[in-house]
C-alpha cells in the first residue's frame, strides 16, 4: 500500500480497502477459534479435590482497620488453622463491592470461586441452580438443625437438605433520632404508628438541611429487601404459594408503592442517602441528615462504632391503617463451593465454625451476634448464651429481640430475574413519580414471563 | 516553558494543506534487482520482530477476550462456567427486552449531548488559551487538571458537592430557587449531571488536543488575515477551522468511543448511581455489565457487547470512509 | 532537559526546516517592508484590549473549573462537625491526614501502585516504540492490516470482557500476583498510534545516515528512532502513569490478598469503612491524587508536544 506521508490524516492508513478486506478475514478466522477456547474454560478444576489450602471471601476481615467483625474473623481461620490440617485463607472485599461488584461473580465464571463464601439469600438460587453449592447436611449434627429457630434454615434448603448456614439473623425497624425529636417537641410517645403518622411527623422534622425519613433509594437487592415489609403489611406477595404466576398487581403492592413514593413527593424524605445507603445509619441519622431511617439491627454496634454520642431510638416499621407490622429478616450465610479445591473440607469447616453442638461453636455464636456485632442469634442455644451473658439487657437489643423480629419472615430468595423487575417498579414509584398500579402491573406481566420458563429449586 | 514551545513550533511544522507544495517527500524510494528483494525480506522479518510483543499482548489479552466475548454471545451461559449452544437465541431476545432499548436510549442521550458540547467547549477554550496572556500557562494546566484525577475520587468528590440540602452544589443551586432538587437522585436530571462531571473532566484533554492543532497554524496566516481586515470570526471560520479539520476528526471519534463505552459511560454510573435513579442512568456498557454479574447471564451480555462493538465499527468506519481516513485535503493521494 | 535540536528534529523533515526558518523571519520582514505596518500599529491597543478580556475570561473560569478540586482539599482539612458547613471552615486539622497516613495502611497502597504504574509504563513505552517504529517505518505485506487490526482495539472498553480476559489471565496463573496487574493493561493500542504518527515524520536521511555507518534495524531503532522520541515517550510516559495510577476495575477484579491493594481500592475500601467520616475520605482521596497531580505539572509541558502530535499529524 502507499506509504503515509505527513499529509495524511489520522487514520490514513486504515482506509485502504485491501487492507479493510484482510483484517475482516482476520478477524474470521480468529472467530473460529473462540468456541474452542470457551470450551476449554468450561471444565474448571476437578470437584471434589483434596486441596491443603481453602479460600474463604467475606467483607468482614481481615479489614484494614482490624474493626470487632474484622477481629472475629481473623480468629475463627486462627482457631481452625490450629488444629486442622487444611488451612483456611482468608479474602476480605468491602462490603459494596462484594455485594455490587463482580469479584465473587467473575472467579465463579470462570471457575475459580472461592471454597466458603458469605451467601445472601438473594443469591441463593442462582448459586443452588448453578450447582455450585455443597450440601451441608451430612455434616451437621441433626440437634443442630433443630437449634436453629423456625424460619431461619427455610430459605437455604432445598428437599430438606441444608445448602447454608446462617450465622445471624438481621430484622430492619425503624431509628429515630432523639435529639432531632426534642427539637420540634416531639417525645417518645409521638413514634408512628400508621403509615400516614409517619409521614406527619416527617414533616414535622423536615427542615432545610434535614430530612424527616430516610428509605433505601440505591436499586438493588437491598432495596427490595427493605421494601417487602410494607408490601407484606398489606398481605402482599410478588409470587403466588405455588410460584406459578405473579401475584404481584395487586392493592397491597400498590399500596406500599404509593406510600414509597408520597415519601419523596411530599419532600420528607431525601432521593439519594449518605455514605452507604439504607444499610449505613451513622453516615444519615448518625450525621443529622435524617431524623429518622429504616434501618436493621447490626446499626446497634455501628452506632455505638462510628457515632458513639447521637442518641437514638427504634420503633417497629409502620402499618397501612388496620394493618400488622411486619419486617424482613436478613442476614448472611456461609456456603461451601461444591465446585472448589476442597469442598469437604470447606463444609467441615462450616459446620464446625457455626454448626456444631460444642461449646466453642455456641461461643463463636455468641461473640458474633452480640459483641463483634449485633443480630439477633439464630440459634436458640446461642440465644440463651447470649441472655445468660445479659447481652439483651440493653433496651434496644431487647426491643429488636422481643418486639421486631417475632414478626419478621426470612427474606426471600427471589432470583434476581424477580428482584429486578420489583426494583424497577420501586425506583419508578419512589424516584420517578410514575403511577403505581400500571407499573405494578408491567413488573407482573415480567414476572409470569420468568415464571412459566423456570425450571430449578422451588422459589418459595 | 509551554509558550516557548508552542510559538517555536508553530514554525516548524505544519498541518495537513498548509504545505502541500512540499507534500510527499517522505514516498520511500523503489529499488531493483535481487538484492532489493533480499532487503525487503530483511525488513519483513525485522518488523515481525519489532511487532511480536505487542503483537502477542494484544491477541491475548484484547483480541481473544473480544473474539470469546463474541463466540460467547451464541451460547447461553449459566455464570458457573456451564456453556450450551443456543444459536441467535440471545440476540433474538433483544427485540423485546424494554430495558435494553432505555439504555440504548441513555446511551444514545449521552452521545448526542456529550461529544458535541464538550467538542464545542474544548474548542472555545482553546481558542481562549491559545496565545499568550499573564499565567496561561497555569490555566491551561488547571483546565486540564480534572483529567488526572481517577473517577473513584471524581465519584467521592461530586457526591459531596451534590448532597442534596447540604452539598455546597445543591446550596449553590438554592441561590436560584433550586433548594430542594436532586441533582442525582432525580431520574430526569441524574444522567444530565452525569454528562456535566464528564465534561468537567474531558474537556481539558481536548483542549489540548485543539491546542496542538491550534499552534500548528502558521501565525503568518493570521498576521496577514488581520492586516486584511478579517474579522476574529471570519479568521476563525476561514483559516482555523477548516486547517483544524484534522484535529477535530479526531477529537470526534475519541469522543463517540469514549462516551460509549468509555469511563463515564461505565465507572462514574457504577460509582455513582448504580445505574439509577429508575433506570435513568444505565448505559448500554453499564446494562452488559448487570446482565453477566447481576444475572450471571454471559450469553446475553455477549450478544449486546457483539452489537455494541458492531455500531462502534459502523460509526467509526463511516466517519474514515466519508474523510477518506481523516485526510482532508484532495491533492494528498 | 532534551536539547533544543532533539526538540525540533523529529517534527521536520529537512524540507520543512528550510521552510521554517524563512517563516521565522517572515513576519519580521513583511512588517518592515510593507507599507501595511502602520494599519498593523492601530491594532495594537485593540489587542491589548483583547488579550486583556480573554484573561479575565480565562481566569474566571479557570477558577470556576478548579473548585471541585479546591473543595477536595478544603474539605480534607476540615474537622469532622464542620464537614458540611458552607464557606471556610473557622480552623483546620490535619488530623484527617494523618489518620489516613497511619493507621488504614495508605503508604503501602501508595506503594503498589506506585510498582505498577511504573512497570507497566516502562513496558509499554519499549513494546509499543517497537511496534511504532515497525508500523511507521518498516515495509512489509499486510502493514495496513496489522495496523487496522491494531487499532480496531481501541473501540473495545474493559467492562464489556472483564470475563474472558480474567479467564485467560486465570489460565496463565497469573491471579492475585503482581504480574497479573501489570501484564494484561501493558497492551493499548492509543500509544502505538500516537507514536506511530510520530515516527512517520522521522527524515528518511537520518535512518540511511545509521545505515551507511552499518547499522541494522535494531540499531536504528536504538540509535535513531529512540534519542529522537524522548519528547513523545515522556508524554506518553505521564498518560500510562496517570491512566494506571487511576485503574480500579481490574485491581478489583485480579487481586486477592490485601498485601496487593492499590490505592483506588484503598479509597473503596475507607469510603465502604468511614462512611460517614467524609473529612477522612476527603483527605485518602487527596492523597491519592497528590502524585498524578505532580506527574502531570511535571509532564506537563512534553504533554502539550505529544498531543499536538495527536492533532496535526495524528
Amino acid at each position: 500500500m502507499k506509504s503515509p506521508s505527513s499529509q495524511d490524516g489520522p487514520f490514513s492508513a486504515l482506509v485502504s480497502r485491501r487492507s479493510l478486506l484482510q483484517g475482516t478475514a482476520g478477524i474470521f478466522a480468529l472467530g473460529a477459534l473462540a468456541p474452542l477456547l470457551s470450551a476449554c474454560s468450561t471444565g474448571g478444576p476437578a470437584g471434589g479435590g483434596t486441596a491443603k489450602e481453602i479460600t474463604f471471601w467475606n467483607f468482614y476481615g481481615p479489614a484494614p482497620d482490624n474493626n470487632p467483625q474484622s477481629q472475629w474473623f481473623v480468629k475463627l481461620a486462627d482457631d481452625w488453622n490450629a488444629t486442622n490440617e487444611v488451612k483456611i485463607k482468608l479474602r476480605y472485599i468491602a462490603q459494596n463491592d462484594y455485594v455490587n461488584g463482580n469479584t465473587l461473580q467473575t472467579a465463579f465464571a470462570s471457575g475459580s470461586g472461592p471454597d466458603v463464601f458469605l451467601l445472601s439469600p438473594g443469591d441463593f438460587l442462582r448459586y443452588y441452580n448453578g450447582g455450585v453449592l455443597q450440601e451441608l447436611t451430612p455434616k451437621l449434627d441433626p440437634a443442630v438443625v433443630s437449634d436453629f429457630l423456625p424460619g431461619t434454615l427455610d430459605t437455604r434448603k432445598v428437599d430438606d437438605k441444608v445448602f447454608a448456614l446462617p450465622m445471624e439473623s438481621e430484622p430492619l425497624a425503624m431509628f429515630y433520632s432523639k435529639s432531632a425529636f426534642a427539637e420540634v417537641g416531639l417525645t417518645d410517645a409521638d413514634v408512628p404508628k400508621t403509615w400516614d403518622d409517619l409521614l406527619t411527623v416527617a414533616k414535622k422534622l423536615t427542615t432545610p438541611s434535614r430530612f424527616g425519613v430516610g428509605f433505601e433509594t440505591t436499586p438493588g437487592y437491598y432495596q427490595n429487601f427493605t421494601w417487602y415489609p410494607f408490601m407484606w403489611e398489606g398481605d402482599g406477595q410478588p409470587v403466588s404459594a405455588d410460584a406459578k404466576s405473579s401475584t404481584f398487581n395487586s392493592k397491597a403492592v400498590t399500596d406500599a408503592l404509593t406510600f414509597w413514593g408520597d415519601s419523596i413527593s411530599t419532600g420528607v424524605a431525601p432521593k439519594k442517602l449518605l455514605g452507604n445507603g439504607g444499610p449505613d445509619l451513622p453516615a444519615n441519622l448518625g450525621a443529622g441528615y435524617v431524623a429518622m431511617q429504616q434501618s436493621g439491627v447490626w446499626n446497634i454496634a455501628a452506632m455505638k462504632q462510628m457515632a458513639p454520642n447521637v442518641d437514638y431510638g427504634i420503633f417497629e416499621i409502620p402499618t397501612p391503617s388496620g394493618g400488622t407490622s411486619a419486617t424482613t429478616l436478613g442476614g448472611w450465610s456461609f456456603c461451601a463451593n461444591a465446585k472448589g479445591g476442597n469442598p469437604s473440607a470447606a463444609a467441615d469447616f462450616i459446620a464446625w465454625a457455626l454448626g456444631s453442638m460444642s461449646a466453642d461453636s455456641i461461643e463463636r455464636g455468641r461473640t458474633w451476634n452480640t459483641v463483634a456485632k449485633t443480630n439477633i442469634p439464630v440459634r436458640s442455644s446461642v440465644q440463651d448464651a447470649a441472655n445468660a451473658k445479659g447481652a439483651f439487657s440493653d433496651p434496644n437489643m431487647a426491643f429488636f429481640l422481643n418486639v421486631v423480629a417475632p414478626n419478621g419472615r426470612g427474606e426471600p430468595r427471589y432470583p434476581p430475574e424477580i428482584i429486578k423487575p420489583i426494583e424497577d417498579a420501586i425506583q419508578a414509584v419512589q424516584l420517578g413519580g410514575k403511577d403505581a398500579a400500571s407499573q405494578a402491573a408491567a413488573a407482573s406481566d415480567t414476572i409470569n414471563a420468568y415464571l412459566s420458563s423456570y425450571s430449578g429449586a422451588p422459589i418459595v | 516553558m509551554s509558550t516557548n514551545l508552542a510559538t517555536r513550533a508553530s514554525g516548524v511544522s505544519n498541518p495537513a494543506g498548509a504545505t502541500a507544495p512540499a507534500g510527499n517527500h517522505s514516498a520511500l524510494p523503489v529499488k531493483a534487482g535481487g538484492m532489493a528483494k533480499r532487503r525487503r525480506r530483511r525488513e519483513a522479518r525485522a518488523a515481525f520482530l519489532f511487532l511480536l510483543p505487542d503483537g502477542i499482548g494484544l491477541t491475548v489479552f484484547v483480541g481473544i477476550p473480544i473474539l470469546l466475548a463474541i463466540g460467547v454471545s451464541l451460547f447461553s451461559v449459566s455464570g458457573f462456567g456451564d456453556y450450551v449452544y443456543v444459536g441467535l437465541k440471545n440476540f433474538q431476545r433483544m427485540g423485546s427486552d424494554t430495558l435494553l432499548w432505555q439504555s440504548v436510549g441513555v446511551t444514545l442521550t449521552m452521545l448526542i449531548v456529550f461529544v458535541p458540547v464538550t467538542f464545542v467547549v474544548a474548542l472555545a477554550l482553546a481558542m481562549l488559551v491559545k496565545d499568550r496572556f499573564p499565567g496561561v500557562g497555569v490555566v491551561r494546566a488547571i483546565f486540564f487538571l480534572p483529567n488526572v484525577l481517577s473517577l473513584v475520587v471524581i465519584g467521592v468528590l461530586w457526591q459531596f458537592m451534590l448532597v442534596d440540602k447540604q452539598g455546597v452544589l445543591t446550596n449553590l443551586g438554592g441561590i436560584f430557587g433550586l433548594q430542594d432538587v436532586s441533582w442525582l437522585g432525580t431520574p430526569s436530571l441524574a444522567l444530565g449531571t452525569l454528562i456535566v462531571i464528564s465534561i468537567w473532566f474531558t474537556m481539558g484533554y481536548q483542549m489540548f488536543l485543539f491546542l496542538g492543532g491550534l499552534t500548528d497554524i502558521p501565525n503568518e496566516y493570521m498576521e496577514a488575515a488581520k492586516i486584511d481586515g478579517a474579522s476574529a470570526w471570519q479568521r476563525f471560520t476561514k483559516i482555523t477551522w477548516p486547517l483544524l479539520a484534522p484535529t477535530s476528526f479526531f477529537v470526534l471519534v475519541v469522543s463517540i468511543v469514549a462516551a460509549v463505552t468509555g469511563v463515564q459511560a461505565f465507572d462514574l454510573v457504577y460509582i455513582l448511581t448504580k445505574g439509577g435513579p429508575a433506570n435513568a442512568t444505565t448505559t448500554v456498557v453499564f446494562y452488559i455489565y448487570q446482565q453477566a454479574f447481576t444475572f450471571g447471564d454471559y450469553g446475553y451480555a455477549a450478544a449486546i457487547t457483539t452489537l455494541l462493538v458492531a455500531f462502534l465499527v459502523i460509526v467509526t468506519g463511516a466517519m474514515l470512509l466519508v474523510t477518506r481516513g481523516g485526510r482532508f485535503n484532495a491533492d494528498a493521494d | 532537559m532534551p536539547t533544543q535540536t532533539e526538540t525540533e528534529v523529529p517534527s521536520m523533515t529537512q524540507a520543512e526546516s528550510a521552510q521554517a526558518q524563512i517563516s521565522h523571519h517572515a513576519p519580521r520582514t513583511l512588517a518592515a517592508s510593507v507599507p501595511r505596518a502602520r494599519r498593523r500599529a492601530r491594532f495594537a491597543s485593540s489587542e491589548r484590549r483583547s488579550t486583556i478580556i480573554r484573561a479575565v475570561i480565562a481566569w474566571i473560569l479557570a477558577l470556576i473549573t478548579m473548585f471541585p478540586i479546591i473543595w477536595l482539599i478544603i474539605g480534607a482539612l476540615r474537622p469532622a462537625d464542620q464537614t458540611f458547613s458552607p464557606g471556610l471552615s473557622s480552623s483546620f486539622t490535619f488530623d484527617n491526614l494523618s489518620q489516613v497516613l497511619t493507621q488504614v495502611p495508605f503508604p503501602l497502597y501508595l506503594m503498589n501502585s506506585a510498582i505498577v504504574s511504573i512497570a507497566v509504563t516502562l513496558a509499554a513505552l519499549l513494546f509499543h516504540s517497537m511496534a511504532a517504529y515497525a508500523l511507521a517505518r518498516l515495509r512489509f505485506t499486510g502493514r495496513g492490516t496489522v495496523f487496522l487490526l491494531m487499532i480496531s482495539t481501541m473501540l473495545v472498553s474493559l467492562p464489556v470482557i472483564l470475563v474472558p480476559l480474567f479467564m485467560i489471565v486465570k489460565q496463565l496463573g497469573l491471579v492475585d500476583t503482581y504480574a497479573g496487574l501489570i501484564v494484561p493493561v501493558i497492551f493499548n493500542a492509543f500509544g502505538i498510534f500516537l507514536l506511530r504518527q510520530y515516527y512517520l515524520n522521522i527524515p528518511k536521511e537520518l535512518e540511511e545516515a545509521a545505515e551507511l555507518d552499518g547499522c541494522g534495524y535494531g540499531g536504528i531503532y536504538l540509535h535513531v528512532i529512540l534519542p529522537l522520541s524522548k519528547p513523545i515517550l515522556a508524554s506518553l510516559a505521564v498518560l500510562f502513569f496517570l491512566a494506571n495510577w487511576n485503574s480500579f476495575l481490574w485491581p478489583l477484579t485480579i487481586t486477592q490478598s490485601p498485601n496487593l491493594d492499590v490505592i483506588q481500592l484503598g479509597i473503596s475500601t475507607l469510603q465502604g469503612q468511614y462512611s460517614s467520616a467524609w473529612g477522612l475520605i476527603m483527605a485518602g482521596s487527596l492523597v491519592a491524587a497528590v502524585p498524578t497531580i505532580i506527574v502531570f505539572l511535571l509532564g506537563q509541558r512534553w504533554l502539550v508536544d505529544s498531543l499536538k502530535t495527536t492533532g496535526s499529524k495524528g
